[in-house]
C-alpha cells in the first residue's frame, strides 16, 4: 500500500466509526483525537478495525504511534507494504 | 476447541450491547437468555391489544448527535449504530414535588437553577458550586466510597434542597439505602439534570428488535428460553455453561449479566452473598385512562417525583410498599409524541421484597390490589383523583422483577457494592450490567461495551 492509500484507509475507518466526522479542516500532523473529538474508546476501534482487516496486532504500548494522521502512515507503512 | 469464544448470560441491554461489540470484531459469540424475549427488566408485554413497556420511564443522558463526547453518542459509535437515524423525543418538563416546594427541570439545566433560586434563595451560590464540582469530577477514576449526603451538607445550606435533588437521582439508580456514593451521584446528576430525559420515537420493542438484528447481522448468535443451570468451572477458569435442559456449551470466556449473587450461585463463587444483595426494589403500576379524562387530572409533566414527608428517606420500607414518596410517569408526555387513547400513567413505589415473597399464592393478588389503592390515594394528592376512570391496571412487584431479571431480591439497581472492573474469582468469567456500576439504559449498555473492550478485545 502506498502512503496515500494508507491515509485513505485510516480516514475510511474513522468515517465508519463516526458518522459526524468532518475531515475538511483536518491537519495531518496534529492529534486526531483533539481535532475529531474522539476518545480512547474510539481509538480502540481504529486498532480493532486494523486487526480485523489486515490481521495487524498493535500492542497497547504502541497506540501513541497512531496519534496523528502522519504518524499513523509512518507507523503502518512498513506493516502494510505487502497489502 | 470450545464451541464459542464468548458466552453471554442474559439478553438485557448490557448483554446485547456486549454481544454487538464482541461480534462486531469477529468473536464467535452466543447470548443465552432464560426468557422467550430480550430486554431483561426493560422489556414489554401485550394486554388488551396494548403494548406495555416494563422498566422504561425515560432514557437518561440525552444528547444531540453532534455532542460527540456525550455517553449516548459514544455508545452509538461503539455499537456502530447510526445516531442520526435514531429518532428521539425529549421530555416536556419534569418536577420534584415536596410539601410546600416544587422544583422543575427539563433538558435545559437553567430551568432547575432558576427554580432553585426561587424556592431556596439562600442556596444559589451553593448550587453553583455543586454544578462546578459535578462538571469537573471524574466519577470513573478509582476512588474509595464517599458520602454524597455529607458532600451536599457541605455545599448546600438547606437539607431540604439536598433531599429534593437526591430523590430523582436515587430512585432512578441507587442500589444503596439512605446515601449514595459521590461518584454515582455525579453520574446520575449529569444523566438526569445536565443531559436530561428522552425516549425513543418507537417502543422498547423496536429498540430491542433493532439491537438483536444488529447483533445477528454481525454474526452473533442468540438463544431464548435457554436458562443457565450452572457455569462450568475448573479451578480458576470457566469452561462454559450447562443449560437447564442439560445441554453443555463450552466457551473461551463467559460474561454474566445476572448480577453478582446469581452469578456466584451459578459459578460456585465463594463470596458473602448478603453484601452484594441490594435492598431497594419497587412495585410499578401501569394505569390506562381514556384520553378524554386527561383534562381532569394534572398531566402536563413528563415525570413527577413526589415526597409527602418532611424528610426524604431512601430505604426499603418496613411494610410491603412505601406510598409516601414515589414517581409518577406519563410515558406519552414527550415533545412531539402523538397522543394515544387510552393514555398511560405509571406509578413507582419502593417495595419490600421479603414481605412480597412471604405472601401466600392466594394472598399475593389481593395484596397487590390493597397496596395499589393506598398508593393511588397518595398519587391522587398530586395529580387529582383518577381511579374512577381507570380502564386497565396492572402492577409488577419485586417478585416479578426477580423472575425477569435474575437480580436477587428483585434489586433493580443490583448490588450496593459494585465490581467496577467486572472481574470475578475466575480469570475468564466477567460480570457486566448494573453490578458493574453503570446505570440506566445507556449506562447498562456502556457497561457491556466497557467489559468487552477491557477484557475480551484487548487480551487477544
Amino acid at each position: 500500500m502506498t502512503r496515500n492509500e494508507i491515509k485513505n484507509v485510516i480516514l475510511e475507518i474513522i468515517e465508519d466509526i463516526d458518522e459526524e466526522a468532518d475531515f475538511d479542516s483536518l491537519e495531518a500532523d496534529k492529534p486526531l483525537r483533539d481535532q475529531l473529538d474522539l476518545d480512547s474508546m474510539d481509538f480502540l476501534d481504529i486498532v480493532m478495525e486494523l486487526r480485523k482487516r489486515y490481521k495487524l496486532q498493535i500492542p497497547e504500548e504502541e497506540y501513541p504511534e497512531l496519534s496523528t494522521l502522519n504518524s499513523c502512515v509512518n507507523y503502518l507503512e512498513p506493516k502494510l507494504k505487502d497489502f | 476447541m470450545a464451541d464459542y469464544q464468548l458466552i453471554i448470560i442474559g439478553a438485557g441491554l448490557s448483554g446485547l450491547a456486549a454481544g454487538i461489540r464482541a461480534a462486531r470484531f469477529g468473536l464467535k459469540v452466543l447470548i443465552v437468555e432464560q426468557h422467550w424475549q430480550p430486554g431483561g427488566l426493560n422489556s414489554f408485554y401485550f394486554r388488551q391489544g396494548h403494548l406495555l413497556e416494563t422498566g422504561l420511564h425515560a432514557m437518561t443522558n440525552y444528547a444531540p448527535p453532534e455532542e460527540k463526547r456525550a455517553p449516548l453518542n459514544r455508545l452509538f459509535r461503539q455499537l456502530r449504530l447510526s445516531r442520526r437515524s435514531f429518532r428521539t423525543h425529549e421530555q416536556i418538563c419534569s418536577e420534584i414535588v415536596f410539601p410546600d416546594r416544587t422544583l422543575r427541570f427539563s433538558n435545559d439545566p437553567d430551568l432547575l437553577t432558576e427554580d432553585i433560586s426561587r424556592e431556596f434563595p439562600g442556596a444559589a451560590d451553593g448550587f453553583r458550586r455543586l454544578l462546578d464540582m459535578v462538571r469537573d469530577y471524574d466519577p470513573f477514576a478509582p476512588a474509595p466510597w464517599r458520602s454524597a449526603r455529607r458532600f451536599l451538607d457541605g455545599v448546600l445550606p438547606d437539607g431540604r434542597l439536598a433531599d429534593m435533588l437526591l430523590l430523582p437521582l436515587m430512585v432512578y439508580g441507587n442500589s444503596e439505602e439512605e446515601d449514595m456514593d459521590l461518584g454515582q451521584f455525579v453520574i446520575m446528576f449529569r444523566a438526569l439534570f445536565l443531559e436530561g430525559l428522552f425516549r425513543p420515537a418507537e417502543t422498547i420493542k423496536e429498540f430491542l428488535d433493532m439491537l438483536v438484528d444488529h447483533y445477528t447481522a454481525f454474526g452473533g448468535e442468540i438463544r431464548f428460553r435457554a436458562g443457565v443451570k450452572r457455569i462450568l468451572r475448573r479451578g480458576d477458569r470457566v469452561d462454559g455453561v450447562v443449560l437447564h435442559n442439560g445441554e453443555r456449551i463450552t466457551a473461551g470466556s463467559v460474561l454474566s449479566t445476572a448480577g453478582i449473587p446469581a452469578t456466584a450461585d451459578l459459578a460456585d463463587w465463594d463470596i458473602d452473598r448478603s453484601a452484594y444483595r441490594g435492598k431497594m426494589s419497587f412495585m410499578e403500576t401501569i394505569y390506562l385512562l381514556p384520553l378524554r379524562r386527561g383534562a381532569s387530572i394534572r398531566n402536563d409533566r413528563t415525570i413527577i417525583f413526589f415526597n409527602h414527608g418532611e424528610h426524604f428517606a431512601y430505604r426499603c420500607p418496613g411494610e410491603a410498599l412505601e406510598t409516601s414518596w414515589g414517581v409518577i410517569c406519563f410515558p406519552g408526555n414527550f415533545k412531539g409524541l402523538p397522543g394515544t387513547d387510552p393514555f398511560q400513567v405509571r406509578v413507582t413505589n419502593a417495595a419490600n421484597y421479603e414481605v412480597w415473597k412471604a405472601a401466600a399464592p392466594g394472598e399475593y393478588e389481593m395484596m397487590k390490589e390493597r397496596w395499589r389503592e393506598r398508593s393511588a390515594d397518595q398519587v391522587g394528592k398530586i395529580i387529582g383523583n383518577f381511579r374512577q376512570d381507570v380502564v386497565y391496571v396492572d402492577s409488577f412487584t419485586p417478585m416479578t422483577i426477580e423472575r425477569f431479571t435474575a437480580k436477587a431480591g428483585g434489586a433493580v439497581y443490583g448490588s450496593p457494592v459494585k465490581l467496577k472492573d467486572g472481574r470475578t474469582h475466575c480469570a475468564n468469567l466477567f460480570i457486566a450490567g448494573t453490578d458493574q456500576g453503570y446505570l440506566g439504559i445507556v449506562g447498562a449498555m456502556l457497561s457491556g461495551v466497557t467489559i468487552i473492550n477491557r477484557h475480551l478485545l484487548r487480551q487477544e
